[in-house]
């Protein structure tokens, strides 16, 4: 796909701009360490992303009756409201008001609406003269740029950058001192601000209750945009709605917080209704009322208001933490998304905005580790929103040819696939060294240069369970083994592992032979149809097999699992059944854990190796486990050093880490030096598919670090008997 | 003009706040680099404002009366000292873009986060406040309500129409490197002049 080889090719260009890395890097390292500094005072966290979340809610969830009473209070008061269903009503309101009252300059505070639909050279081309004020946009519209960040426009530019565009606009050498440049700015925009005829505004939200807008800004360029102009005109989104003005401070309490990690911003505005202004008339200055026009835009947000799911967009104040701590974001900054809104929450606010052909370019992006979920003030699903988002493109539109043969014709049909695994397992050879493969040839060789690929196993765990499977008297329950495809085909020793373990706990343990792919390659692509087949074909495999429990030992394949019930609860024969097998499903790490408790086993003993344990995503931030694996290590007798950042992705995400091996790459590359300076000998963790992405980034980059499964070491603390 | 103050004054919250609260306040406007003078009656208040002047040598003024600053005698300290000192509305307007320093009164402060509270309903007060480098405010100490939740019980049963805000520390961006740059587009230095004794014939 054209758009797919673009994109790649810019995600290289942002790999190689060293300013851009090193400020993104720098700030992901400062951000998280802010954002907790400036809410220690602001009581309990949780219950304040609560109150945001409710009351955007149940504003949704009445938006019209709450779009009607602002506009009857707004003008009640005064304000004239366009209500603008596109961004070329939008324009054309404008650039006609403009006309009417002879307005030639504007000057502006920032508005991400009007960035999204290009307000500014629309006016450019009607003779209007529109300039940016915030010191960002305006060094970024100097630029010919976008910006790359919702809160900080021009992150991605140095000062020595800055103050070319700087010389080049004000025609005179402007060195690269910070300090300097700001007063350069101050100087040259001052002049815009007193001589402008216009003044628009975006707005942080709008009230109901008394048609007033509010502004959060840190220079006080928005104060200067409201208050000098004989004519104020608002930019405002449907979603930035609320209906009370105590409302306003649900939003406050987090917004500059979150944002930038302000307890509040050096202005917070709200004006309502028009507000006096002095002109100059015949040499001598008199107040007069301004005119004040408030334009609500629509461009995709009503549509998405009336949507089941995707309503949850009204959650988002715009404070852009979610891009900064989304571990792609931080590598490659906001450009690459295309359109205005980077990030998770960019990818789904364009497919709204801009449709789903944009959409489809950059929802990739997002590894869905769910990061961002654990940050925003709304507590927005976001990589939940981009699967539904994925599964209704494929609803319309398919998916390519190749995969969708790959996923119809392979993946469900298990004896194909696993004869196709076998078959890799032969045609390997040739670059296997041991357990991993080291090199790949030409075109692929991308994907193994800072990180070696597991090999297929010569013998996967099916073709070893009468070996390892004892005879157990009156077992304390019947467990059947959901390995996955990976620990069957690529960690059969780790399946071992777990059998011992479980044998160890006095219980039975099945492997049921017709399992295959949990389905999550083929639902992460929105491929529902295909998925539910093989959902019943597991459904099956399991439970002829008459278990107690369902025991898995990846967080992917644990969800998988559950999400069965979901999955096929439109379907009157599985739906039940798929219910009760979801109930049965355990996690590996929490079930032994649960199990070593009970018999008074969880308790920390010494002597052990030195161990340090990654968080996988899916297991910490969907499954909630992240004491019991540790809890684990150290009845193993291991001493636990903790890693910083445990819980960031390792980069791999299922196909993630092999289509964006560029981007894959740099992400291992940080949890590799993490994992370094604690010292340990070994690296835990209880995913396999970090298993494949920590096992090849320690092999090529750090070989004296063993990876293991948590159930390896646990097993290797059990005396044969 | 000022309707709009006496009607937030009716619903300011008597018991949960004080100058008790003063010192948070001051911790967080200071973490925000405003300046603080807590003063104990209107002649000291004077003072603290004359050292003000005369530390950026202050030629002319823009001020917007408030009963703090009339207590003070401010406008006339100033004109004693030979600066020139703009009051009206048309005159603030001329003058406000070259003044050195603006001076005016605000409502109330929040101690969660060091901001005040005004009400810049009219001009005088917003071109005072957002124009000449420096701005000086003057706050009753005792007027400090615990958080952003409290000033907004406060603003929800005042506010109708107009123009309101919180002012926390001087004008700021980071919009350069993230390296945090004071007075952008508004003062580069913001002082808060408090004041204890309550002016003679009412509340502050």
């Amino acid at each position: 796909m054209e758009a797919g080889k673009n994109l790649r090719k810019e995600i290289s260009a942002k790999l190689k701009d060293e300013t851009l890395r090193d400020a993104l890097g720098r700030f992901s390292e400062a951000y998280p360490i802010a954002r907790a500094k400036a809410y220690e005072n602001a009581g309990d966290i949780e219950a304040l992303r609560d109150a945001l979340r409710q009351m955007k809610i149940d504003t949704v969830a009445q938006i019209e009756e709450v779009a009607d009473r602002f506009e009857a209070e707004a003008t009640k008061r005064g304000a004239k409201v366009f209500r603008a269903k596109t961004g070329d009503d939008l324009k054309e309101y404008l650039v006609d008001l403009c006309r009417k009252r002879d307005v030639k300059k504007i000057v502006k505070s920032k508005s991400m609406a009007a960035e999204e639909i290009h307000l500014n050279p629309y006016l450019e081309a009607a003779g209007i003269t529109a300039t940016e004020t915030d010191l960002g946009e305006w060094i970024v519209a100097l630029a010919g740029q976008r910006p790359s960040h919702m809160v900080m426009p021009a992150i991605h530019l140095s000062r020595f950058q800055i103050a070319e565009y700087f010389s080049k606009e004000l025609k005179e050498e402007i060195p690269p001192d910070i300090a300097f440049m700001v007063q350069a700015a101050r100087k040259e925009l001052r002049e815009k601000f007193l001589r402008a005829d216009m003044g628009i505004s975006g707005a942080n939200f709008g009230i109901a209750e008394n048609g007033a807008i509010g502004l959060v800004t840190n220079e006080g360029n928005a104060r200067m945009v409201t208050t000098l102009p004989r004519i104020h005109v608002v930019i405002i989104g449907y979603e930035k709605l609320i209906p009370t003005i105590k409302d306003a401070a649900t939003i406050l309490k987090v917004l500059p917080r979150s944002a930038t990690a302000q307890l509040m911003t050096s202005y917070m505005t709200m004006t309502s209704g028009p507000t006096p202004v002095m002109v100059k008339k015949n040499g001598k200055w008199a107040e007069e009322e301004k005119e004040l026009h408030i334009i609500l835009l629509d461009n995709g947000r009503l549509k998405a208001a009336r949507d089941d799911k995707f309503k949850e967009v009204y959650q988002c104040v715009r404070c852009a933490s979610c891009l900064n701590v989304c571990p792609v974001y931080t590598l490659i900054g906001g450009h690459v998304y295309g359109h205005i809104y980077a990030g998770g929450i960019g990818a789904i606010l364009t497919a709204f905005l801009h449709g789903m052909g944009e959409f489809e370019k950059f929802h990739e992006l997002c590894i869905g580790c769910r990061r961002c979920t654990t940050v925003c003030p709304g507590k927005i699903d976001i990589p939940g929103l981009i699967e539904e988002l994925r599964i209704r493109n494929v609803k319309e539109k398919g998916l390519p040819f190749v995969i969708r043969q790959l996923f119809e014709n392979v993946i469900s049909n298990r004896k194909l696939f696993h004869s196709l695994l076998r078959f890799a397992s032969v045609g390997q050879k040739p670059f296997q060294s041991g357990k991993l493969i080291r090199h790949l040839p030409l075109f692929l060789a991308g994907v193994a240069k800072d990180r070696s690929l597991p090999a297929i196993a010569a013998e996967p765990l099916r073709d070893r369970i009468g070996k390892i499977t004892k005879k157990i008297d009156k077992p304390v329950r019947r467990v059947a083994f959901f390995s996955g495809c990976t620990i069957d085909f690529v960690f059969p020793e780790t399946g071992e592992s777990i059998f011992k373990v479980l044998q160890d706990l006095n219980m039975e343990v099945l492997f049921p032979e017709g399992q295959s792919c949990c389905g999550k390659p083929v639902i992460a692509m929105g491929d529902v149809e295909t998925t539910k087949r093989i959902a019943i074909d597991n459904i099956k495999a399991l439970e002829e097999m008459n278990p107690d429990v369902i025991i898995a030992a990846c967080p992917t394949c644990t969800e998988s699992l559950r999400h069965y019930a979901e999955l096929l609860k439109e379907d009157p024969e599985w739906g039940p059944k798929a219910e009760a097998t979801a109930k049965k499903v355990r996690e590996f790490c929490s079930f032994v854990a649960e199990e070593y408790a009970k018999r008074g086993r969880l308790t920390k003993t010494a002597g052990g190796p030195k161990v340090t344990y990654h968080d996988s995503c899916h297991l910490k931030r969907v499954l909630g486990i992240d004491k019991e694996p540790r809890q684990l290590l150290e009845a193993a007798g291991c001493e636990l050093v903790e890693m910083k950042d445990a819980d960031k992705c390792c980069g791999m995400s299922g196909l993630f880490g092999v289509k964006y091996a560029e981007l894959s790459m740099p992400i291992l590359e940080q949890k590799i030096n993490n994992i370094r300076d604690t010292g340990a000998e070994i690296a835990a963790c209880a995913c396999s598919g970090c298993m494949v992405q920590l096992q090849g980034g320690l092999d090529k980059q750090l070989p004296g670090v063993r990876m293991k499964h948590v159930a390896d070491i646990l097993a290797e603390q059990i005396k044969e008997k | 003009m000022n309707t709009d103050a006496e009607v937030w004054k009716r619903h300011f919250p008597t018991a949960t706040s004080g100058a008790h609260l003063f010192p948070e306040f001051e911790m967080r406007a200071k973490a925000v680099s405003g300046e603080v003078f807590r003063v104990p009656d209107a002649a000291e208040a004077r003072e603290t404002l004359i050292r003000l002047v005369d530390g950026v040598g202050a030629k002319k003024a823009v001020v917007v009366e408030s009963p703090l600053q009339e207590a003070a005698g401010i406008t006339e300290a100033l004109r004693s000292r030979g600066v020139t000192v703009y009051t009206e509305p048309a005159d603030i307007a001329a003058h406000a873009e070259t003044a050195d320093i603006g001076i005016s009164g605000v409502e109330f402060g929040i101690a969660e986060t060091g901001s005040v509270f005004q009400d810049g309903g009219a001009i005088a007060t917003r071109l005072v406040t957002i124009l000449p480098p420096l701005h000086v405010v003057f706050l009753p100490s005792a007027n400090i309500v615990p958080g952003i939740t409290e000033a907004f019980d406060i603003i929800s049963q005042s506010f109708d129409r107009g123009y309101v805000g919180f002012i926390t520390g001087p004008s700021r961006t980071a919009d350069i490197e993230r390296v945090l740059t004071i007075g952008v587009h508004g003062p580069s230095r913001f002082a808060i002049i408090a004041v204890d004794e309550t002016p003679k014939g009412g509340e502050a």
